[in-house]
């Protein structure tokens, strides 16, 4: 069976390498036969790599212990989704993985149906399967998940205790999902510019493939983040470290290009920026793949050492400086088609807006490899810790939260002052209501005040703006307000969804402003019936359990909590001990409200039963994860397909944003 | 022309505002990073500051009265070794035995005070995982 992965593998190699060679000769010499057959076998590519990817899937499942990887990922007291999840719980599983998401992607590229473009799929399409017989080459060489081991052993050394979390499940493939998906936008990219149709169709073509890739991107982020804090016990979220950051800068310089290209589509302006945004956003993206394997950095996430580090960067540098060469040959292709009218403008909001993000990016890039630079040309590591990633991005982000308002009430090309006035005017004094308020009830710290006045500005500018587009069509149709609202999202879907993803991305805001500014945190050693008491709360420890399951023994330390001394229930923070795993696995015990999270973690004890705790009260918590849910929700409506079967080139449409 | 001049100078301005946050986050959070030999060879020029040790925990060195006090345990690399002092909480990864990164001071009195303890578990491939 394993043998047959294999071969599979190396024949999807060869049907890769193939597919690229026969599209590129049929593109370039127009032979449609041989385009077909390179459809053909990147077809085939998929299918190939499907099968090794249902082989492996089943020797997890059936326990098929002659392979090395079932042996490390899994044990016979695994339930099946955490089975099926320990597919991308190593190196050489989730690579695989990778692998068999870039065939899939490719497939669908080349099955879909599409008005125009068309000329771009067969460059677009070697693109991919050059990047795909790099992954294989990969799984076939340093990373093979089909490897054997001389001696079976008879049960597996199980999945870590600490991944056993519904975010084991969703996490990984989201991201991973995220990281394969940029790598469509960026072979049209490159298909554009070897083919030199380089107007609208490769945007076009790309603009809902980006859209999934980041919306994926964001997604693993949102749950790593989330899995973190309900896991981890540390009572963060985000620690930026490198892993980390290597899944947030691809988003961040997406999130310039699904900015910019509009500029593109509408104005014909920046033609190379967008080029340079998402070749970079692969590049980002492949770093990132590498990042988490390669172990160059310490990181506290742990990696498997393994020998991957010269292929990836070979590839990368490969990959960026031939993109790079090719788009400084076609850089008189690239003419800007309008200039920049006016400082107060949409198009300078959107400039703005791509230099923060860019400017973040690259401080981010630089503290995550500067321990690599210092060594390198000091011989000293120096590491830069969150401190750093915080002052630098915080100012960033809050200027780019502003710009998110500022740019929903500005006109393209050149905006009057007085329509800024007319437009600003209400949801500034809101926001300074809103201050004011937030000041008489009690917050003091300036940077809350600022940041929360900018959050709620930004929310008053977007709801103002659905108001007036609302009332507009009422008048117009004479339809009621919430039909004439649902009219408005549907027919315009990107603009409405682009707005609800802010809003999501508000509401994230508020709640990394409110728990970083805000959080309190104690650390208390009580005997059975002691109180401690944290902010508003009072908690009494009544006592300490254990108890044995068939895999585990269970500390459990059990607390009454009251808030204002209401009683608010009982909190149990507990700590398992695995008898396959040597490390103890904590588990929180968090109260979560729309204000605040009450959240304890179980420290030690004795044999006394006197116990340790570290208890920790996060405002606002909540709000990240809500925040994540109207992300999706505001990038899914984005992402649905227009009912209009297909956009307009920019040349005979007006205006529409 | 006049106007691309000045969308450049705007640009520049961002620029150097985005450098400075820069330069003064990294100023206030930059460490060092030294293996035990490297730290016991730098002597008394880094007393109190706040640097970054990695090593592996000597095997029987952990020292720990009851759960939730003091950690005391040895951090060696090779031949050098230093003793450390930790109070807070142990991450569920640190054990004997195992690589771990220690941040704090190293005291005149040559023990190692450490406010951060981050254990690794090498050859394993674990996507979250923190402090």
């Amino acid at each position: 069976m394993a043998d047959i992965g294999y071969i599979a593998l190396f024949l999807a190699l060869v049907a890769s390498i193939y597919s690229a060679v026969a599209y590129i000769l049929g593109g370039k010499r127009r032979i449609p036969q041989l385009v077909a057959s390179a459809r053909n076998s990147l077809l085939a590519v998929f299918g190939l790599i499907s099968l090794s990817v249902i082989l492996l899937v089943y020797a997890l499942v059936t326990h098929n212990f002659q392979l090395e990887y079932v042996v490390s990922y899994t044990s016979r007291d695994m339930s099946l989704p955490y089975l099926l999840s320990a597919l991308w719980a190593g190196n050489d599983g989730s690579l695989l993985f990778w692998g068999w998401l870039l065939s899939l992607f490719a497939a669908v590229v080349v099955l879909q149906k599409r008005e125009f473009g068309q000329e771009l799929v067969p460059y677009a399409s070697a693109v991919m399967m050059i990047t795909q017989a790099f992954f294989l080459l990969l799984l076939l060489s340093v990373s093979n998940p089909f490897q054997k081991i001389p001696f079976p052993p008879a049960d597996g050394m199980g999945l870590n205790p600490m991944l056993e979390n519904p975010g084991m499940i969703l996490h990984p493939p989201a991201l991973l999902a995220g990281y394969v998906g940029f790598t469509v936008p960026f072979a049209f990219a490159m298909a554009a510019l070897l083919t030199r149709r380089l107007g609208d169709e490769w945007i076009i073509a790309i603009r809902r493939w980006t859209l999934l890739a980041w919306l994926f991107l964001g997604i693993g982020l949102i749950i790593g983040a989330w899995w973190a804090y309900v896991e981890l016990g540390w009572g963060g979220y985000w620690a930026w470290d490198p892993v980390e950051n290597a899944g947030l800068m691809p988003w961040l310089v997406a999130t310039a290009f699904l900015h910019s290209v509009m500029m593109q589509r509408r104005r014909g302006m920046l033609k190379v920026w967008n080029m340079v945004l998402i070749i970079l956003t692969f590049s980002l993206a492949i770093f990132g793949t590498f990042l988490t394997r390669s172990g160059i950095l310490s990181s506290v996430h742990t990696f498997s050492e393994s020998a991957l580090g010269p292929f990836f960067l070979t590839f990368i540098g490969l990959s960026f400086f031939s993109a790079l060469a090719l788009l400084y040959l076609r850089w008189e292709d690239l003419k800007s088609e309008a200039e920049l009218e006016s400082f107060i403008s949409r198009e300078s909001t959107f400039l703005l807006n791509n230099l923060l993000l860019v400017g973040a990016t690259f401080a981010v890039f630089l503290g995550t490899v500067f321990p690599v630079i210092s060594e390198a040309v000091r011989g000293t590591e120096i590491s830069v810790g969150p401190p750093f990633f915080n002052q630098v991005n915080g100012p960033i982000f809050l200027a780019l939260i502003l710009l998110a308002g500022v740019c929903a009430l500005i006109g393209w090309r050149r905006a009057s002052t007085r329509n800024l006035i007319r437009h600003f005017l209400w949801p500034l004094i809101t926001a300074l209501i809103l201050g004011i308020a937030l000041f008489v009830l009690g917050v003091r710290q300036w940077l809350a005040l600022i940041s929360f006045s900018i959050c709620g500005f930004v929310l008053f500018t977007i709801l103002y703006e659905w108001l007036r587009g609302t009332r507009a069509r009422r008048r117009m149709r004479g339809e009621n307000y919430f039909k004439a609202f649902w009219g408005l999202i549907i027919t315009n879907r990107p603009r409405y969804g682009g707005y609800i993803v802010h809003i999501g991305v508000l509401l994230v805001a508020i709640g990394i402003i409110g728990s970083s500014l805000y959080d309190v945190e104690k650390e208390v050693t009580l005997q059975p019936g002691e109180t401690m008491a944290i902010k508003d709360y009072t908690l009494t420890y009544e006592d300490l359990d254990f108890y044995e399951t068939q895999s585990k023994v269970v500390v459990t330390a059990t607390i009454s909590a009251y808030n204002h001394g209401e009683p608010i229930g009982k909190l149990m923070p507990e700590k398992y001990f695995h008898r396959s795993y040597e490390q103890p696995v904590t588990e929180v015990a968090i109260r979560s409200t729309l204000c605040e999270d009450l959240y304890v973690i179980l420290v030690g004890w004795d044999e006394d039963a006197t116990a340790t705790f570290k208890v920790l009260v996060n405002p606002l918590v909540i709000w990240i994860w809500i925040g994540g849910g109207v992300f999706v929700l505001g990038g899914l409506i984005a992402f649905w397909p227009e009912r209009r079967a297909s956009p307009i080139l920019r040349q005979t449409k007006q205006g529409r944003g | 022309m006049l106007r691309k001049k000045r969308f450049l100078i705007g640009g520049m301005v961002i620029i150097l505002a985005i450098s400075y946050l820069g330069f003064v986050g990294f100023q206030s959070s930059v460490t060092y990073y030294y293996t035990v030999s490297e730290l016991l060879a730098k002597g008394s020029s880094v007393y109190d500051q706040n640097v970054r040790l990695k090593g592996v925990v000597a095997p029987g060195s952990v020292e720990q009265e009851s759960v939730g006090k003091v950690l005391k345990f040895t951090i060696v690399d090779g031949e050098e070794s230093l003793p450390v002092i930790y109070q807070g909480v142990v991450p569920d990864t640190f054990k004997a035995g195992g690589e771990v990164v220690v941040e704090g001071q190293l005291d005149a009195t040559g023990v190692f005070q450490a406010h951060k303890l981050m254990p690794k578990c090498p050859s394993r491939y674990v996507p979250q995982q923190q402090q």
